[in-house]
């Protein structure tokens, strides 16, 4: 009887620490976002903070949501030293809209780069909840000035072209 | 379906056949003897006190069935083919010796995932029968262990990407296909069961297994999340399974019972 009575246990136990499979795990790592620091032109050891950088993937009427909090447009805003955008998981290339001091009341300060992200993708296997994501290898971007307004990110180099983590940096630019 | 139930169904009447003559034969080996006895009963009184103890006979044999649930589950689950033949052998009073063989097909429907398992295995062990069966019942109440094999194949049919940060929209699944072969998993398993002759020689009976997973070889870049046999994949090791099994007792032998407790009161009185 009291055999039964243990196994019954184990087997209550055993259900009951199956059940959390079924859902993905949010500190899961799955698809990664590419992280982008910003550093000093002047001095390439010193992280530099972007002022009301908004970013927009082409043909993307909504901007990159930085600030989840804010009701209004100020969610699309960013002033930190580093950012993290999604890449498309259908395609090769993504493209990206980088306006810095956006919304400025001088308008001179307003200045868009256009970038364009080159990658090769493989998905693989997470788990049974989470399915598989995407872990991308940058191979180049191209920058482009579409507003004509000069430059911003004066340099750009790819620090770590293999997309698997976000709590590194993978691009860096300088300003 | 229909063929093989009529085989079902007909092989057991064959043997049905066979199992009256044997049966008749010891009866008529162990009356033989008795006649005489009989005849010499008058003189000798303590002759008629071991008469009325008629020997007890325990049935040896082999027990064969088919799981009914995995059999029928095809019927009513598209994404469900099996079936399982269950087996076991009276070695002692209470030691069984048990296998299952089976066959199963199964296609696993997640959220982001959608495979198909198809693969055969084979589970061989021991039951150990806990009832006390009164008089010549044969009833079962078992605890046993198994160790289980299984070779199979994985399909994955198509899965989702999961993309925290939808910005781009989420994708639509994406059709793989891709089939991975020459899986194998080994596991033990803890089996509890019960099983009641119904009617002569036919047990219906019904059990659950605890498994633990000792080896499985894993495909790459994906995970075995149904292995034949052993059933669903969780994050342990562990797994559960249930069949309920209708099945057949083809008796082989007779041996006596020995009772000592009885010799002891005989003598006191």
């Amino acid at each position: 009887m009291k055999k039964i009575i243990s196994f019954l246990l184990v087997f209550a136990f055993g259900l009951s620490s199956c059940e959390k499979d079924d859902i993905c795990d949010p500190d899961t790592p799955t698809t990664p976002r590419l992280v982008i620091t910003f550093y000093d032109i002047n001095n390439s050891t010193l992280r530099k903070r972007v002022n009301n950088l908004r970013v927009t993937g082409k043909d993307q009427e909504l901007s990159v949501v930085f600030n989840e909090s804010a009701l209004d447009d100020t969610k699309y805003l960013t002033s930190a030293d580093s950012i993290a955008i999604p890449l498309r998981t259908d395609t090769d290339i993504t493209t990206y809209t980088f306006i810095n001091n956006y919304g400025s009341t001088n308008a001179s300060l307003v200045n868009s780069d256009e970038i364009n992200f080159v990658y090769s993708r493989q998905n693989s296997y997470v788990s049974r909840a989470c399915g598989f994501k995407t872990i991308f290898n940058l191979s180049a971007f191209q920058r482009t000035d579409p507003t004509g307004d000069g430059v911003w990110m004066q340099d750009i180099f790819i620090i770590n072209p293999n997309i698997e983590l976000e709590n590194e940096t993978h691009i860096k630019v300088f300003f | 379906m229909k063929h093989i139930l009529k085989y079902f169904f007909s092989i057991p009447l064959l043997f049905s056949m066979f199992l009256v003559h044997a049966q008749e034969t010891v009866k008529t080996k162990e009356t033989a003897p008795e006649k005489p006895k009989s005849e010499i009963k008058k003189p000798a009184g303590q002759e008629t006190a071991t008469d009325t103890i008629l020997p007890k006979t325990n049935r040896y044999g082999l027990r064969v069935g088919v799981d009914l649930y995995k059999l029928t589950r095809g019927f009513y689950d598209k994404d469900y083919k099996g079936v399982e033949f269950v087996g076991d052998f009276r070695l002692t009073k209470k030691y069984y010796l048990a296998a299952e063989l089976g066959f199963e097909d199964k296609t696993t429907d997640d959220d982001r995932l959608n495979s198909t398992a198809t693969g055969t295995y084979i589970k061989g062990g021991f039951d150990y029968n806990t009832y006390q069966n009164w008089l010549d019942m044969e009833n079962l109440i078992t605890i046993g262990l198994r160790g289980g094999f299984s070779t199979f194949s994985q399909q994955l049919n198509t899965y989702k990407i999961y993309n925290p940060n939808p910005y781009w929209g989420q994708q639509t699944p994406i059709v793989s296909g891709e089939k991975y072969n020459g899986l194998t998993a080994a596991w033990l398993e803890v089996a509890m069961g019960l099983k009641a002759k119904v009617f002569n020689n036919v047990f219906v009976g019904f059990g659950v297994q605890l498994k633990l997973l000792v080896s499985n070889k894993e495909p790459g870049n994906f995970e075995n999340l149904y292995i034949p046999g052993f059933n669903r994949t969780y994050d342990g090791n562990f797994g559960v399974g249930f069949n309920y099994t209708v099945s057949y007792f083809i008796p082989l032998y007779k041996k006596k019972v020995i009772v000592p407790e009885l010799k002891n009161v005989s003598p006191k009185k």
